[in-house]
């Protein structure tokens, strides 16, 4: 059973607010959300490895230096910028 | 009551791989902010990583070098939170099936202190606090590490040090990090807790975040341990908890609430496939694992007859360890290479730094030389010490400093009359000698070889003196 104070946590990790008054409805919500994924724990899944279905292993790439975007282009979306930085509100 | 300290150590080190670890960007240190970048190190919706192949043969070799077992099959997970330096609001790491497991890094004094894993991960980007806003570049966000993980094997400062300094001196030697621990190349978080002495129950700990020099690592390690036992004398409890240590107050402060690890909520990384090793290939970097410093040290001292000291000394840096075995192999005495490096060389090297660029005028074929002239009786040892001072201020070769007439010697008779005009000239010390203060003989000597240019057998001048002062 998920309980109030574990919506409370995950919520607070996600860093999202919650009211008191939708506490109960979020908790019920993701009840329903871990029961639905549970219902995986009933299929038959002796002998399947679920780590690594489609079987691929090593996609990698050399190790070659290829130049970066130009800063405007990586600041483009940036809401608020200053001396080429990304700027944001100080937190912590 | 007495204590004792409980520490492990999270060691994180930038490999040196020439492009960050999921995209080509350059892991180059420094440049203007935020040029180093692209969509998928910055994290934009849509990209796709790609591992770089060189990342996982420099993490394999670091577990080769302290003795990992590798893993066949491993895979990468994201770990989840939340704070500016991660674009993503993920860093892409290594959770249950990291690269290397169960290895050991082996202090001096025989005792191993055991290392739980290595696994790597993208570094985040850097983030400064001023006027109340956070600057953000994303330059080294991307660039590879790899974390080492000990056990809290380590129980007093001096072990913790010596520690970092082998894992620094292995990977620099097997060269997959420059490991600048000023330049934030190496990183160490100390967990640290206490415990009455002779219990085998662990105390509560706190992780010291971030630190970036052995000397405070020390000094923080030193303040924690004592805080946390006065804490625990006066009646109060150690609280779990993220410390930061500041090197101006030499304390530690309260960063944040140790998290657990399912507040990062770890899962497997869906765009990036299973890393799969085999045994051949483990083998194949097995043999690229150079001979290491402490093995060195071991020859030098076993093998070459050095002192331990001057061994270790030699062996430390993996430069000055190329030098002395290139300028003293094939020569009689290899001490005497032994004793150039550290006696003069090094006077010019005064920082650790200095030690490990080791940038000096003269090549070790140029050393050696100058010994082989030694070896091959043609200077005496004086004459060779002012020599390689000019090769090192100039750079150029012994024989632009050495006669034919340097290299001829000194007939005995010469020597004598350049003695007696010591024992004349000197009245002083002859009579101090006389005395029976038997170190005055040394000016006479030192007169011989000032005269001489350094080409006199300083013994053999020692003796005529003595007869001459004695007859």
């Amino acid at each position: 059973m998920v309980t109030h104070d574990d919506v409370i946590a995950i919520a607070r990790l996600s860093k999202l607010y919650i009211a008191e008054d939708e506490l109960d409805e979020m908790t019920k919500a993701m009840d329903d959300i871990i029961k639905f994924a549970d219902t995986i724990n009933n299929a038959a899944d002796e002998g399947i490895e679920f780590d690594n279905i489609n079987n691929l292993s090593n996609a990698f790439r050399e190790d070659e230096v290829v130049t970066s975007y130009d800063r405007e282009e990586i600041l483009k979306n940036a809401n608020d910028i200053d001396e080429g930085h990304f700027l944001v509100r100080k937190r912590v | 009551m007495k204590y004792e300290m409980v520490a492990g150590f999270e060691t994180h080190i930038e490999l040196a791989t020439n492009t960050k670890i999921f995209c080509s960007c350059t892991t180059k240190f420094g440049g203007d902010p935020n040029t180093h970048c692209c969509p998928i190190c910055i994290g934009l919706p849509g990209t796709l990583p790609k591992l770089n192949r060189q990342v996982v043969k420099y993490a394999i070799m670091a577990g080769l070098a302290t003795n990992c077992e590798i893993a066949n099959i491993s895979k990468m997970d994201r770990k989840n939170y939340c704070y500016p330096d991660l674009p993503k609001a993920y860093q892409i790491s290594q959770y249950d099936k990291p690269l290397c497991e169960h290895g050991y890094v082996q202090l001096s004094s025989g005792k191993k202190i055991r290392l739980t894993r290595i696994h790597i991960e993208e570094d985040a980007g850097k983030l400064i606090h001023k006027r109340g806003d956070t600057y953000i570049d994303y330059n080294r966000g991307g660039v590879p590490l790899i974390e080492i993980v000990s056990e809290p094997d380590i129980s007093s400062v001096e072990e913790a040090k010596e520690y970092v300094e082998r894992l620094q001196q292995i990977m620099r030697f097997i060269g997959i990090s420059d490991c600048k621990m000023q330049e934030g190349s190496m990183r160490c978080d100390v967990n640290i807790s206490v415990r009455p002495e002779g219990s085998t129950k662990l105390g509560t700990r706190t992780e010291i975040k971030n630190m970036n020099s052995i000397t405070f690592i020390g000094k923080a390690m030193e303040y924690e341990f004592s805080r946390q036992v006065d804490l625990i004398e006066s009646g109060g409890k150690v609280e779990q908890q993220t410390l930061r240590y500041d090197d101006v107050t030499n304390t530690t402060s309260s960063m944040r609430g140790k998290e657990d690890a399912n507040d990062y909520r770890y899962f497997r990384d869906p765009d990036l496939v299973t890393i799969s090793v085999t045994d051949e290939e483990i083998d194949e970097l097995r043999k690229m694992i150079p001979e290491l410093p402490f093995e060195k040290a071991q020859r030098y001292a076993d093998e070459l007859g050095l002192n331990e000291k001057d061994a270790q000394n030699l062996a430390k840096y993996r430069k000055i360890a190329e030098f002395f075995e290139e300028s003293s192999e094939g020569i009689r005495n290899p001490k005497t290479a032994a004793n150039f490096i550290i006696g003069q060389i090094f006077r010019r090297l005064e920082t650790e730094n200095d030690k490990e660029e080791f940038n000096i005028a003269i090549s070790a074929q140029q050393l050696k030389e100058l010994i082989k002239l030694i070896d091959d009786g043609k200077i005496k040892n004086n004459l060779a010490k002012t020599t390689l001072e000019k090769m090192l201020d100039t750079g150029k070769s012994a024989k632009e400093f050495i006669s034919e007439s340097d290299m001829a010697g000194m007939d005995e008779n010469t020597l004598i009359e350049l003695c007696k005009k010591a024992v004349e000239s000197n009245p002083k010390a002859v009579a101090d000698f006389k005395n029976g203060k038997q170190k005055a003989i040394k000016s006479l000597v030192g007169f011989v070889m000032k005269e001489s240019r350094g080409k006199a057998d300083a013994a053999l001048a020692e003796a005529k003196i003595a007869e001459i002062i004695g007859g």
